[in-house]
């Protein structure tokens, strides 16, 4: 028996299928957007080896990336409700991935931050900077730059990973594909059409960020 | 105390790397407006030496003063120092994502809370200075070897700081790039600053310098005006140095 692909059932359910969409690109925007600000906030303490904080920062990262995603979410979800803080559902998918993608961010810049020539930190310190000043004028200009493409693989892989929020419920684009199949049993429409939709998404945070690097390279061209 | 010209005085200091002593029991005074050359072979501590100066290096034992300042590793008084205390380097160290002028305005301006428009106008004067002010709104990945460091002496002095640390600043610069920047401190010293040059260029030594200090494994062995240096080194070390520098030269002048 030969499978009966049927492009009109993808056509009836896309509707359903945007609305997960959205869910996806609004939680993994804001958590990409979020997960940017720890690594640069996180690699800043570690460059300056701020006392404490830099133990905490280098603790966490080393937690975040030693566990699996998905007991990290479970413990958003359940464990921080626990603690006292309620979130809601989409929230606590936005924490967890900001503080995964985090992590991760945060060797990524750090990264950046180390391949800036200790040349140009003894310069700027000669010049009387001051950390923040370095930071912000040298490190992050310069850093950042080289750190685009490894934190663009982490974007993109927060934005795969929110595949794993509809373990707490999230109603995001696999979600509703799964609901889709358990009702409909209409299997390789539903995964050929969230395929499709992931790589588009995918495809343009990857342009987007080419256009960035394309941007920042600008005051570098020697002709 | 010490008499009130010193812009620099340094009292027996120490400096290890772990168990390597860096530099040993080093006494040097500056005056306000001398010029100073510090040679001596590889690894005898002449950059360690200057970078303990605006404390880019710690030191475990002894005392810096520069210009009145007390250097402590203390983040406040660091600052404090460096504010008075130029540097240039041997790999110019411009931010390459700023141009020219931005090199030379933004220490004005985020530092020295100067205006845009004053930072810009000491910046052109200075790059009149060192003669490339067409330059100005390039990056400096676009200019020479040489236009590089001059610029890089210009951000230097932008800051307006009362004494300047060279180290090696032509080393990394063809042949033909080392005499301009040589020129533009020379002109620097012709202006009254106070110098202190870590350099093999010997010509430079002979004309500018007030001072030559010849160091040798982390210790000053002889201290003297380039004449009687030149003419008559005290010490063997520094005999057998000059005849590798001068042969150096004559086998760079002659290819
Ligand atoms: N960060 C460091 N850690 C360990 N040892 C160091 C460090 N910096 C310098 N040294 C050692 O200290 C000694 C003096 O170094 P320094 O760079 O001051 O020499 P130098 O006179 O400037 O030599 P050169 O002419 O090669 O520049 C050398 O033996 C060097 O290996
Ligand atoms: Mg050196």
């Amino acid at each position: 028996m030969t499978y009966d692909f049927q492009f009109g059932y993808i056509v009836d359910t896309m509707p359903a299928l945007l609305d997960g969409l959205l869910i996806t690109i609004e939680v993994s925007v804001i958590s990409i957007a979020i997960s940017v600000v720890i690594g640069i906030v996180g690699a800043a303490i570690r460059l300056f080896e701020i006392p404490v904080l830099s133990q905490v920062v280098g603790g966490y990262v080393h937690f975040i990336r030693s566990t699996p995603l998905l007991p990290q979410i479970y413990f958003v979800f359940y464990g921080f409700s626990g603690l006292g803080l309620q979130l809601s559902t989409f929230w606590s998918g936005v924490l967890a991935l900001s503080l995964w993608g985090g992590a991760y961010n945060i060797e990524n810049v750090r990264g950046g931050f180390l391949a800036v020539s200790k040349g140009l930190r003894e310069a700027a310190g000669s010049l009387a900077f001051r950390p923040i000043h370095y930071l912000w004028l040298v490190a992050l200009p310069l850093g950042v730059r080289i750190s685009l493409p490894t934190m663009l693989n982490t974007a993109v892989s927060v934005l795969k990973n929110s595949a794993y929020l509809q373990a707490i419920g999230l109603a995001e684009l696999t979600f509703v594909a799964m609901d889709r199949v358990a009702l409909d049993f209409r299997i390789l429409e539903m995964f050929a059409a969230i395929g499709v939709l992931y790589l588009g998404i995918v495809l343009i945070l990857s342009l987007f960020v080419r256009r960035l690097e394309g941007v920042l390279q600008r005051p570098f061209r020697t002709s | 105390m010490d008499n009130g010209t010193a812009m620099i005085s340094v009292e027996g200091l120490s400096k290890w790397f772990g168990p390597f002593a860096a530099l040993k029991d080093i006494d040097l005074k500056v005056d306000r407006g001398e010029k100073i050359v510090i040679c001596g072979p590889s690894g005898s501590g002449k950059s360690t030496l200057v970078r303990c100066l605006n404390g880019l290096e710690d030191h475990q034992s002894g005392r810096i003063t520069v210009a009145g300042l007390e250097v402590m590793n203390d983040r406040r008084r660091l600052e404090q120092v460096r504010l008075k205390v130029g540097m240039v380097f041997q790999n110019f160290n411009l931010f390459p994502q700023m141009t020219v002028l931005r090199n030379l305005t933004v220490g004005q301006t985020w530092i020295l809370r100067k205006s845009q428009r004053d930072a810009e106008a000491l910046a052109f004067e200075y790059l009149e200075k060192v003669r490339i002010p067409e330059q100005a709104h390039k990056y400096p990945s676009q200019l020479s070897g040489g236009q590089q460091q001059r610029v890089a002496i210009a951000r230097s002095l932008c800051m307006q700081p009362e004494v300047m640390l060279f180290d090696e600043p032509t080393s990394a610069l063809d042949p033909e790039m080392v005499k301009e920047v040589l020129g533009t401190m020379t002109e620097l010293a012709g202006s009254g600053m106070t110098m202190v040059c870590v350099t093999h260029e010997m010509g430079f030594a002979r004309q500018v310098a007030d001072r030559i200090v010849f160091m040798d494994e982390g210790r000053i062995v002889e201290e003297a005006p380039p004449a009687q240096f030149f003419q008559a080194p005290r010490s063997r070390r520094a005999a057998t140095f000059l005849k590798q520098v001068l042969q150096h030269h004559t086998a760079m002048a002659e290819a």
